[in-house]
């Protein structure tokens, strides 16, 4: 749907608080761990304590007769299928345990003491084998074959992601300065504070129930049903308000099926509840990946070709996180104009926790690659890097080497906001002798959908009620990042009705309509234009009402803070609610009510990755500031400074707020996240030695809401939920570099790595250097 | 073990597990889910309560260790008005995203302004270092704490 | 299941501890014993609730000498207003242990007896030349504060003993202190380095030092080589940085996740030197009261 002429918006563009807020601050909210339910079990899981293990024995003897025990299960007593990407996961597992946290067995018992206590009473033998950590060790001949059972599976590559455009060696040759590095992004976790929480419960027909707060629900529906051989059309699932996801709660996982199956034995509704500890080992991580970069540029400071060597460390299963290349390749291809590209990427198996789908989604760790290599190649060509930049970046009406057509673009004006505000052109390079330095880095991001399923779509239902109260139900959820009050004030908007007058359901697979997910910053495009075309519909059969009892055309009308006017004569008019009643309350009256189904115009990837999966693109530019101790390595990141290309911000104060949050993310990432892992053991898997940036280590971050209005999104908005995260990590390390002259390898740059640096006095790689331009 | 205190005003006498702690009492024996838990090792301050107007973390006390004391949680700071100072500063900044850490934050915030009605930027982002947020990235809530201490300051001064 | 005592004197409180010995653990602020029970790392039977003991708390100063009590809690020692002025390294440990909900709960006794190495009461309070004094079934003793630490998680103590209080050093003028960390995260986290120093000068001259390491050996180190050096000096850079090589000498750090052996080591002689320095300009009156240092201890000009 065309955005269409936006005139002067009445709530759209406002700072509105969102529709939950008040349930949330008085601690009324309930979340799943909330939720009361009369004979409720808990279970609990008994994991992996190898890394590579073959079970040759399972013994729940003890467990069972445990007092307060009502189900022990484990794959020798469960009916369950395969399940994830490469169809190589099973939620208990039969043959092998493949990470330190891979789930055997599960019990439901009366209280938590009992379940934990029965865990200990389990026996299993095991065979341990070889297991491998390192995806570089796991590619070579002599490495331990992790998926042995799975034919298709050749030295524990999982999947391979080549991508070829132009002729990289050519351009190589012709180039003035070619930067060439590697870069690292590490294990990391999305860390929501609410941990995973499902509750499973069969009615005595057979109905199952499941509250969980995932954000792919209906496929989440599908996955129970295939996996666990239910009736699909018996499971109603429930998504509880979401103590945060960032991506971590976006899909199925073991401990979904495995309350399903308590409940199934136990005939009693279970709960699993995640400890902090289980979520650090054994739900989704951020895949740490490698790259080999190589980027070339003429003398002028036009790109001419990336070159990237790419090992994607999968973990020990194929979840979302084999396909993080999908988004980390439209970077290395499409973040600015780059006439010549080639991909050589390899997913590999390693007997570790396993990659999801979090925020960002491999673009922070792509962006970390090549966005250093735009301040290097700038600083190998002596050429400042914004310059750099903004030569070579992205256009309104480009089609990238992938295909993918961007209708709008402020990546230019984004830039030269934070070249502006950070001081850029008078402070950076002039800081060393104090430590401090001023690094950028940009983003291209999905922001309009993301076909990765046979419909990117979205169902909306708008009804209007004799009061005149208007719900919006709509297929995507509300993750805590404000989709709710978006979409309810796209709906307000298009009915001219104030933002009180409507309310969201979003919660329940029997109410709402289909949609693929919460996923790829989608919701605010696909399910806001979803909203509109209802929202829209639903006033056209109001308005025809008004008509009659306005004795004037339709077209002549129109809805303002809630009455119906007539546009010429706003003294003739009638309350909206009234029109209301006047459709519903006679004979053959009919309820005000409309349906939409949104699918926006994007394409599948072919087989050589091409295609335009989004229907739109987020663009931004960050400037980070830090002073680095050259005595401890410890970095402060005094200042960010953001600027995105939202298309519409349609509430600028969730805009800031996801931008600001995600910012955060990247700062964590960029200086302090890491799952560290010893052996494959997670050195320590709580908060403390996780890294979470507090109130302290966040400075105040600057945000700038581009507006480009993009052609399709809902009055003009693009999606914006993950793009924060992106750039910090490639903008802190720029900047470390300007303060320290050194070359940050890898992320996070926790003290003792930069210190290493600064002591080896780790530097650019400048391959080629035509002109006398000096190496290093 | 039998202990007696005063949550959010009224007076409770209970029988309690010794080792229960302060979190769980407050959630399970008197169905006060407001409190939220993200880590039971005090990482996190998810769980923060105030014990005779002190923040603690109640994942890490035990129940009967505040005996004869007095617990405010998130449910008891409401005035006859409606919403107190910070949870409206909260509700107009944005301040709480998926609102997980939001009553522990609240909390947090509160005792910091009983000690200290005026606080600097650097003081809130200091005294807020025990409550994690990941969705905020702390702009809005240290925004929503400042913008309660001068409604606060206001409110008093007007009084 | 664990049981809670709670006993109403200290006596009673020793007596259970040596009556059930080795099932039963004191708890006051109950951080990271509850932490420890939570995770498995202890399992005692008993947890004897010593929070509620009177007088066990408060901070008094008699001329020169600090009685804190073993029951204080970490927050009374930041905000104390005295502390602030003649044990500053003692404020600033108190000041970047935990959150403020953890240092509400949190005693100096309980971060004293766990024998964390990475503790940051036990450096501070050792550059203060802090005494023990500890009850037990046998009566009363004091020990120097350094022969409280065993090991990682261990103490001297016995099973029946319980720390009542320290006895520490504190000179009104002529004295500086200050406290620095190598951490991942500039709040809530525990120090991959931490460093306290302590300075006694007449004139500009350095008559007394200490310096007192922590997360860099199994257990909290004071290490008198490198006060020797500082004695006698205007503390100029050289010797700091002297005194800082003969810190790094002295300690025998691990690697792990929070860094390398051989970085903690380097980290402590880049610390050591500032925490004199900065000890030596509080002791001169150089620098203002009431400025904290920087947790690295990184400063300009413009900072004071
Ligand atoms: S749950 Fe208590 S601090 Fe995290
Ligand atoms: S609002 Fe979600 S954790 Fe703070």
């Amino acid at each position: 749907m065309p955005a269409g002429p936006v005139g002067e918006l009445q709530v759209v563009g406002h700072r509105l608080p969102k529709l939950d807020a008040p349930q949330k601050v008085t601690g009324q909210i309930a979340y799943a761990d909330d939720l009361r339910m009369s004979g409720l079990l808990e279970g609990a899981i008994l994991r992996s304590p190898h890394p590579h293990a073959r079970i040759l024995s399972i013994d729940v003897s003890a467990a069972e007769r445990l007092p307060g025990v009502r189900a022990v299960i484990h794959a020798g007593n469960v009916e369950q299928r395969r399940f994830g990407y490469g169809d190589d996961n099973l939620p208990l597992k039969g043959d092998k345990v493949r990470f330190i946290g891979d789930e055997v067995a599960a019990v439901a018992a009366v209280d938590e003491e009992t379940a934990r206590r029965a865990l200990e009473l389990i026996r299993v033998d095991y065979e341990v084998l070889p297991a491998v950590f390192d995806p570089f060790e796991a590619l070579e001949d002599a490495s331990p074959s992790i998926h042995d059972e799975l034919p298709g599976v050749v030295g524990n590559v999982a999947m391979r992601w080549d991508f070829d455009d132009g002729d990289v060696d050519a351009a190589a040759a012709r180039a003035a300065a070619i930067v060439e590095g590697m870069y690292s992004a590490p294990q990391a976790a999305p860390a929501p504070i609410e941990t995973h929480v499902v509750i499973a419960s069969f009615s005595p027909s057979g109905h199952l129930t499941v509250w969980s707060p995932v954000h792919m629900v209906f496929m989440y529906r599908k996955a129970l049903a295939d996996c666990l051989g239910l009736d699909w059309q018996n499971i109603t699932v429930i998504q509880p308000p979401v103590g945060g996801s960032f991506g971590g709660k976006i899909d199925i996982d073991s401990h979904d099926f495995i309350a399903v199956m308590l409940a199934r034995h136990a005939r009693r509704p279970v709960r699993l509840v995640m400890t902090r500890e289980e979520e650090f080992i054994g739900t989704r991580t951020r895949q740490p990946i490698h790259f080999r970069l190589r980027t070339g540029a003429d003398a002028e400071g036009n790109l001419l070709f990336r070159d990237a060597e790419v090992v994607s460390d999968n973990g020990a299963y194929n979840a979302w996180g084999s396909h993080a290349m999908l988004v980390a390749m439209s970077t290395i291809t499409s973040m600015y104009r780059v006439p010549n590209s080639r991909i050589r990427c390899a997913v590999v198996y390693t007997n570790k926790n396993y990659g999801g789908s979090v925020r960002g989604f491999g673009n922070p760790q792509a962006t970390f690659a090549v966005e250093q290599q735009m301040e290097e190649l700038a600083d190998a060509l002596g050429m400042d890097p914004m310059d750099l930049r903004l030569k070579n970046a992205n256009q309104s009406g480009d089609v990238t080497p992938q295909g993918m057509k961007i209708t709008s673009c402020g990546l230019s004006e984004c830039l030269r906001i934070v070249r502006e505000q950070s001081g850029w052109d008078q402070r950076r390079g002039t800081m060393r002798d104090r430590h401090r330095g001023l690094g950028a880095a940009a983003f291209i991001h999905v922001g309009g959908g993301a076909r990765i399923y046979g419909s990117d779509g979205c169902g909306a239902i708008v009804k209007v009620d004799d009061s005149g109260q208007v719900t919006l139900i709509s297929g995507s959820s509300e993750l805590g990042q404000g989709s709710e009050t978006a979409l309810a004030m796209i709906v307000a908007e298009e009915m001219g009705v104030p933002i009180g007058s409507v309310q969201v359901v979003n919660s329940n697979t029997d109410i709402k309509p289909w949609d693929v997910g919460v996923h790829a910053s989608r919701t605010t495009f696909v399910a806001g234009n979803a909203a509109r075309l209802a929202a829209a519909a639903a006033r056209d059969k109001l308005l025809a009402t008004a008509a009659e009892l306005l004795g004037a055309p339709p077209a002549e009308l129109r809805i303002r803070n809630g009455m119906v006017e007539v546009a010429a004569e706003p003294d003739r008019r009638i309350d909206f609610a009234r029109a209301v009643r006047r459709r519903l309350l006679r004979e053959e009256g009919t309820v005000v009510m409309a349906t939409a189904f949104y699918d926006p115009p994007t394409e599948h990837q072919d087989k050589e990755y091409r295609g335009n999966i989004s229907a739109a693109y987020g663009f931004g530019a960050h400037v980070a500031e830090v002073e680095v101790d050259p005595g401890t390595g410890m970095v402060r990141l005094l200042n960010l400074w953001t600027a995105h290309d939202v298309g519409r911000a349609i509430n600028p104060m969730s805009c800031e707020g996801q931008i600001e949050g995600g910012s955060a993310m990247g700062a964590g990432l960029a200086l302090s996240e890491e799952l560290v892992m010893f052996d494959g053991q997670i050195a320590a898997p709580n908060f403390h030695d996780y890294g979470m940036p507090t109130a302290v280590d966040v400075p105040r971050i600057v945000v700038n809401l581009v507006e480009t209005v993009d052609p399709l999104g809902p009055f003009g908005a693009k999606g914006v939920g993950e793009a924060g995260i992106i750039p910090p990590p490639a903008a802190i390390a720029n900047a470390i570099a300007d303060a320290t002259g050194i070359r940050p390898r890898a992320y996070p740059m926790r003290p003792w790595k930069v210190k290493q640096w600064i002591d080896s006095g780790e530097r650019s790689h400048v391959v080629v250097a035509k002109g006398g331009l000096d190496d290093g | 073990m039998r202990i007696e205190l005063r949550v959010n005003g009224d007076d409770y006498r209970r029988e309690v597990e010794p080792d229960l702690t302060l979190l769980h009492f407050l959630r399970d024996v008197l169905g006060l889910t407001g409190t939220k838990w993200g880590c039971l090792t005090g990482d996190c301050g998810a769980c923060t309560v105030l014990v005779d107007g002190e923040p603690v973390v109640s994942c890490l006390q035990l129940a009967c260790q505040v005996r004869d004391r007095e617990v405010t949680t998130v449910e008891g700071l409401e005035t006859a008005d409606g919403l107190d100072e910070v949870q409206a500063a909260f509700v107009s900044n944005g301040a709480a995203q998926c609102g997980f850490c939001t009553p522990g934050m609240i909390v947090a915030v509160e005792a910091l302004l009983r000690s200290n009605p005026s606080p600097t930027e650097a003081q809130v982002r200091e005294s807020l270092s025990g409550n994690l947020c990941r969705c905020t990235g702390y702009n809005k809530i240290v925004d929503a704490a400042l913008q309660a201490a001068r409604a606060r300051l206001l409110a008093t001064d007007i009084a | 299941m664990v049981d809670v005592f709670v006993p109403d004197t200290l006596d009673e409180a020793v007596g259970f501890l040596g009556h059930h010995a080795g099932a039963a653990i004191p708890i006051a602020g109950g951080t990271d014993v509850l932490v420890d029970t939570r995770t498995g790392r202890s399992a005692p039977e008993w947890l004897v609730d010593l929070s509620s003991l009177p007088g066990l708390g408060g901070v008094e100063l008699d001329g020169e000498v600090l009685r804190l009590g073993a029951l204080t809690r970490i927050r009374a020692v930041e905000l104390d207003p005295e502390l602030q002025r003649r044990a500053v390294a003692l404020v600033e440990a108190a000041k970047v242990l935990g959150s403020v909900q953890i240092r509400t709960m949190a005693t100096v006794g309980g971060n004293l007896c766990h024998g964390t190495p990475s503790a940051e009461m036990p450096p501070a309070l050792l550059v203060h030349d802090a005494v023990a004094e500890i009850v037990g079934l046998g009566g009363r003793r004091s020990i120097p504060l350094a022969e409280l630490f065993a090991g990682p998680g261990r103490t001297t103590l016995g099973p029946d003993e319980l720390l009542t209080s320290l006895r520490a050093r504190v000179r009104a003028s002529s004295a500086g202190s200050c406290y620095l960390r190598q951490t991942v995260r500039w709040s809530m986290d525990l120090a991959g380095v931490g460093v306290a120093a302590s300075v006694e000068v007449e004139g500009t001259t350095v008559t007394s030092a200490r310096v007192a390491l922590a997360a860099v050996a199994p257990v909290p180190l004071l290490v008198g080589s490198a006060t020797e050096t500082v004695v006698g000096t205007d503390l100029p850079s050289e010797v700091a940085d002297e005194a800082g090589r003969q810190a790094a000498a002295a300690c025998s750090p691990i690697s792990d996740a929070r860094g390398t052996a051989d970085y903690r080591r380097e980290v402590v002689s880049v610390l050591v030197p500032r925490a004199l320095r900065i000890a030596w300009l509080r002791a001169t009156g150089a620098w203002p009261e009431g400025v904290p240092a920087p947790v690295n201890g990184v400063w300009t000009e413009e900072d004071l």
